[in-house]
């Protein structure tokens, strides 16, 4: 699937674009070529050959900061797409064989979860319990799950009662080779799909709660937190949001890009999944059944 | 005479669809209500914060602490706190704020004015916009204004709002100077001056609905186009207009409206956002400064407030979407 997906231009697109995302979380803070925190008498500076992208308003200096703010934006994108697998999945492929009442359960914390407004919970958990972004982005990994979890039950549905399934089980295959030939081929490319979709949501709620200064000490780099003091000083620099605009922007498109091309690539399994688009806003709406 | 029994007929059973419906819904969204406030409760007895901590900082004592919990009935059973607390809400009461002894529900009122205004500003924008877009490209599907259109919509669908907002800001505020960048005035002080105030931030919230409805517009309407009804219709000869009116936008308007239904709770959360964009004293500022200052009671009533109105606006969305497109009602 991943050559597959590589010879796909968006797919190639999505790939490097991440890759570098990846790089500069891993070896950003190396990489700053000033100490992020360190402030100078050169304030809101121009970008210069001392300042590649100019100084903010305590004199720090801005690539610094961006590139040290990368790995969190990064780390709390991958916490949530994480917690959201782990939370949605499991359940959403026992609630297929744990009987009615487990079933009406989840499928009722489901549509709770799924209708809340999870930018202000995330505000509200992370200030309330502790003030961190890992506790806001397992937060919002719970809420964001019921998308996980209407996947793979929608998935496991269609290989529980399909009848491959169950001539496979006549024919004496053994259950190993039903889930790697079968559940696999269905599971995967849903669930990869929604990954991407929710690390794109991760990047967004990261940098909106670090734009708020929620769950980060002030002198900490954040793009969100570069971004909100940017704001102050419009009229001073009125480019200086471009770069980490561009930088949310370029990671959240590369994460729906990396979405549409794994849909495109996984044939059947993906454009099943076309309708959860559909699925997604009924169960919103009212979760009529599954 | 025949004629308005049949009009009767037909009404009456589209009310009592409507009525079935709006069961249904309730059915799913008391569960929904009762979960949600629930765990909002808990988030009091999760945080192990108390209003002591507010008011007498790092100077607490234990008996102070446990004076002041008592003072709050803090020290009852959880269960009897929570049956209070929800009686409470029912009735519209949401306590008071620990960190000044405001009526929360007064303050809440207060935000939500300005918030709602925004937000409703915000969903007319996404609504007129996200249609027009999303009809002009399925009408010229497949040439450059449907390419044009569709390009547009995901470029300003990877846009967190506030990032749109300080482009905003920087262009039509800064640079510009056509709008105020930030403030609330309340309309009755001028509705020119309040529209200015809230145009910034609505637009600000309303790309990402704009860009969502116009695509599963689009989609819907350009899916419905390849039905064989519609087809059928050319063939007898029905003009486009009645075509697209009768025949395409009902059947094709249904995940639309179901994305303009999910983009409610997203319209409060981009509040919280856009409203420390542009400085303005609503529901999210409320909502963030209170997290910020520990201030558990106005936490959970915004937390009930958003709950609330998310859930009467799917009601809404739901209802709606049984009145236009009754296969929806059948849970197809």
């Amino acid at each position: 699937m991943v050559r597959r997906l590589l010879a796909l231009t968006s797919g190639r697109i999505a790939a490097v674009i991440l890759a570098l995302i990846a790089l500069l979380a891993l070896l950003g803070p190396l990489l700053s070529p000033q100490d992020p925190l360190a402030g100078s008498a050169d304030i809101l500076a121009d970008p210069g050959p001392h300042h590649w992208l100019g100084t903010d308003y305590l004199g720090r200096d801005v690539l610094s900061r961006l590139l040290a703010g990368s790995r969190l934006s990064v780390l709390g994108a991958l916490q949530v797409t994480v917690m959201a697998l782990l939370v949605g999945v499991i359940p959403g492929i026992l609630s297929v064989y744990l009987g009615r009442a487990f079933e009406w359960v989840t499928l009722r914390l489901a549509d709770t979860l799924i209708a809340l407004p999870f930018l202000v919970f995330a505000v509200a958990v992370t200030a309330l319990l502790g003030n961190g972004i890992p506790q806001a982005m397992l937060t919002v990994g719970i809420m964001v799950s019921p998308l996980f979890f209407r996947v793979s039950r929608a998935a496991t549905l269609s290989v529980a009662r399909s009848q491959y399934v169950e001539a496979a089980i006549i024919a004496g295959a053994s259950v190993g080779w039903i889930v790697r030939r079968h559940v696999w081929t269905k599971v995967l490319p849903p669930i990869a799909i929604a990954l991407a979709h929710t690390a794109g949501v991760g990047f967004v709620v990261v940098s909106s709660l670090t734009f708020l200064g929620i769950g980060v000490r002030p002198p900490a780099p954040t793009w969100g937190g570069i971004l909100a003091s940017d704001l102050g000083f419009l009229s001073y620099r009125p480019w200086a949001p471009l770069l980490p605009t561009a930088l949310i922007m370029a990671t959240v498109w590369a994460c729906n890009l990396l979405a549409d091309a794994i849909r495109d690539v996984s044939g059947e399994a993906g454009r099943a999944l076309l309708d959860n688009r559909k699925l997604r806003g009924r169960l919103a709406v009212a979760g009529r059944g599954a | 005479m025949s004629g308005a029994g049949l009009g009767t007929a037909r009404l009456r059973r589209a009310a009592a669809r409507t009525a079935s419906v709006a069961a249904r819904s309730i059915a799913i969204f008391v569960p929904v209500f009762l979960v949600a406030t629930f765990v909002t409760f808990a988030l009091r007895s999760l945080s192990g914060l108390s209003p002591a901590h507010l008011q007498l900082g790092e100077s607490a004592t234990p008996e102070s602490l446990a004076r002041i919990e008592h003072e709050w009935g803090l020290d009852r059973p959880f269960l009897t706190q929570y049956l209070d607390w929800f009686g409470k809400v029912l009735s519209g009461d949401l306590g008071t704020s620990w960190y000044n002894g405001a009526d929360i529900s007064r303050l809440l009122t207060e935000g939500a004015v300005i918030s709602l205004s925004v937000a409703g500003l915000a969903l007319l924008i996404g609504v007129v916009f996200g249609f027009g877009f999303g009809i002009l490209a399925a009408l010229r599907r497949t040439t450059w204004v449907d390419r044009v259109i569709t390009g547009a919509m995901t470029f300003i669908s990877v846009m967190p709002s506030f990032v749109v907002g300080i482009a905003l800001v920087a262009v039509f505020a800064v640079s510009l100077d056509w709008l105020p960048s930030a403030g609330w005035v309340p309309a009755e002080r001028g509705f020119g001056l309040w529209l200015a105030h809230i145009t910034l931030p609505a637009i600000a919230l309303s790309f990402d609905t704009v860009s969502d409805v116009a695509r599963q517009l689009r989609a819907g309407l350009v899916a419905a186009y390849r039905e064989n009804y519609v087809t059928g219709a050319l063939v007898r000869g029905l003009g486009p207009r009645r075509i697209f009116f009768r025949h395409v936008l009902r059947n094709g308007i249904g995940p639309a409206l179901t994305v303009l239904g999910l983009k409610f709770p997203n319209l409060l959360g981009g509040a919280v956002v856009t409203e420390a964009v542009f400085g303005m004293p609503g529901f999210g500022q409320f909502a963030a400064a209170s997290a910020q200052r520990g201030d558990v009671p106005a936490v959970q009533g915004v937390l009930v407030v958003s709950i609330v109105l998310v859930v009467v606006f799917n009601l809404l969305v739901n209802l709606i979407l049984a009145r236009l497109t009754p296969a929806s009602a059948r849970g197809v």
